[in-house]
């Protein structure tokens, strides 16, 4: 089986950035729920409230970059979790192309929803 | 793994009572009935035994059957055999008198029958387990014993290894150092701390418990599996080898399907009968992987 | 090799019995994946919707939502599947780096009890005045 191997096809990267979204993911999303659900309530957010915390680039900065790397971080548990399974060849790739360009439109569109939350546009 | 059951100590063996002989009686005659009464001390003691023994349980094993080629046995079933029980029968033994009884078709694998040949590993009571380590004692009866999971089987007890075997081969596991030392009679030196690290990974008797065990190996028919990757981690590590083979053999193990589909899921460590911290030994090829990559940036 | 039986697929949920808590932390560790996930795109999609037009669309949707029980009950769900998996997640991250290797398996256990005690501390505050 030694000649499937090819040197092209390196595992390692996606494995080290699976933990070090991983590591970012654990202090953004605990700090979210807090935020959102014990420091105010769910229930009393308003357009106001959200727009003044979005406004704050700091926070825009990192919210953006919750997005970024959860969906990373998402899409790739998801990925594994079928390779896993037994996901293989052509169905392999199509399914790759197709997280990967789910992951952009995501992005994309949690980006587009972010900056409305703004007052800079 | 020693049986926890205690035999009833054997009754003390009676004091051969010397009768204090009148000074008259031959010596001889003196020394051989002091020789009759032991004899017949050891008698009682051998009837006791076995009176003990027959009071001990039968114990019943259920055995996983299947034989393409006979009807009857096309679908698989499972058949009960009644055991005698002895101390320190292990799975194996069962198995041999159930055949040796009862059923002379009843294959399974086995060999030397102390855990070093690795051709009888078997599924007993739900895990991955030697039939000739395993104690009877140490299980809820009825045993019940079956083929490895997640692999082909062939006929009663015996799965098809060949994939196992391929996986092995894969990592090219024998020795390959870069160069060899100078003279024709120099040895190639290993510190006792560089065998100390290898030594756990040395052990591995290739029985296929470990990969059987897993659910990535079950589902990723390419996965390269514990067993092959422990080897190459024995091969890696030893300091004989030299830089370039390590690098290699790195770059063969961190393919897709070599160290990054271990998900640390623990069940190839929990069942490997020689103690082999497998999920510790990926883990490090896995971090020496990420620490050679980066350093190429 | 042609005539073999084939025994089963992976996760044999029949012998779950038999499960070891390496096994059991894998398939929790996937299963809330994929919650979060599916739970990540809907997120955005929701907040898509709310966005959309004027501001008063936005308070009135969240108010909306936050007004049914089952949404109340379904974000004390969702805290308890990210709490476990950030719990048995810092797990897999100790043995990555090769820590505590000898006690994965109390580690899981630990994960559990936490996630248990979090999530039953915080029901308080997700339902208050619904």
């Amino acid at each position: 089986m030694a000649e499937y191997y090819s040197s092209f096809e390196r595992g390692g990267v996606r494995w080290l950035l699976q933990r070090v979204t991983a590591v970012f993911l654990i202090g953004v999303l605990a700090f979210h729920f807090f935020l959102l659900h014990f420091v105010n309530h769910a229930a009393d957010i308003t357009f106001a409230g959200t727009q003044a915390r979005m406004s704050q680039v700091g926070y825009f900065a990192t919210m953006w970059l919750f997005l970024v790397t959860a969906t990373f971080h998402g899409v790739n548990g998801v990925y594994n979790a079928l390779v896993n399974q037994g996901l293989d060849g052509t169905a392999k790739r199509a399914v790759g192309a197709v997280l990967t360009l789910a992951s952009v439109a995501l992005i994309a569109q949690g980006t587009r929803v972010a900056l409305a939350m703004t007052d800079l546009l | 793994m020693s049986t926890q059951i205690e035999q009833q100590e054997a009754e003390e063996e009676d004091e051969a009572e010397t009768e204090i002989e009148p000074a008259e009686k031959p010596h001889q005659e003196r020394r051989l009935s002091e020789k009759r009464a032991r004899a017949e001390a050891n008698e009682r003691q051998r009837r006791e035994r076995e009176a003990v023994r027959e009071a001990e349980n039968d114990i019943r094993i259920k055995v996983f059957r299947y034989d393409p080629e006979v009807e009857g046995k096309e679908e698989p079933r499972f058949d009960d055999f009644r055991v005698p029980f002895h101390k320190g029968m292990t799975v194996l033994d069962a198995l041999i008198y159930a055949r040796d009884h009862y059923d002379s078709s009843l294959t399974f694998r086995h060999s030397c029958r102390q855990a070093v040949c690795g051709s009888d590993a078997l599924f007993v009571n739900g895990q991955q387990r030697l039939g000739c380590k395993t104690q009877i004692a140490d299980l809820e009866t009825p045993v019940r014993i079956e083929p490895l999971p997640h692999q082909d089987v062939v006929k009663d007890l015996v799965v098809d290894m060949e994939h196992f075997y391929e996986q092995m081969h894969a990592v090219e596991p024998y020795f390959q150092p870069d160069d060899l030392p100078e003279g024709e009679l120099e040895e190639q030196r290993q510190t006792p701390e560089n065998r100390e690290k290898v030594k756990m990974s040395t052990r591995c008797i290739w029985c296929g418990a470990c990969m059987s065990s897993c659910n990535i190996a079950a589902g990723d028919n390419q996965y390269l599996g514990p067993a092959a990757i422990n080897k190459a981690y024995r091969f890696a590590m030893d300091e004989r080898e030299g830089e370039n083979a390590k690098q290699e053999r790195i770059e063969t193990i961190e393919q897709e399907h070599g160290v990054w589909r271990c998900q640390t899921q623990f069940s190839c460590t929990e069942v490997c009968p020689k103690d082999i911290p497998l999920t510790e030994h990926i883990q490090e090829l896995k971090r020496e992987a990420v620490k050679s990559n980066l350093k190429f940036w | 090799m042609s005539e073999t039986y084939d025994r089963g697929s992976v996760e044999d949920f029949g012998r779950w019995r038999e499960f070891q808590s390496g096994m059991w932390a894998w398939i929790f560790h996937k299963f809330t994946g994929w919650v979060l996930v599916g739970y990540l795109f809907t997120h955005i999609a929701v907040l898509s919707t709310a966005t959309a037009s004027d501001p008063t669309v936005y308070t009135d949707t969240l108010h909306g939502l936050e007004n049914l029980l089952v949404v109340r009950v379904l974000e004390v769900g969702l805290l308890a599947v990210a709490v476990f998996h950030i719990l048995n997640g810092v797990r897999l991250l100790m043995v990555d780096l090769g820590l505590g290797l000898e006690s994965q398996d109390k580690s899981f256990y630990a994960s559990l009890v936490v996630t248990a005690a979090i999530t039953v501390a915080s029901v308080p505050t997700f339902l208050a005045g619904v």
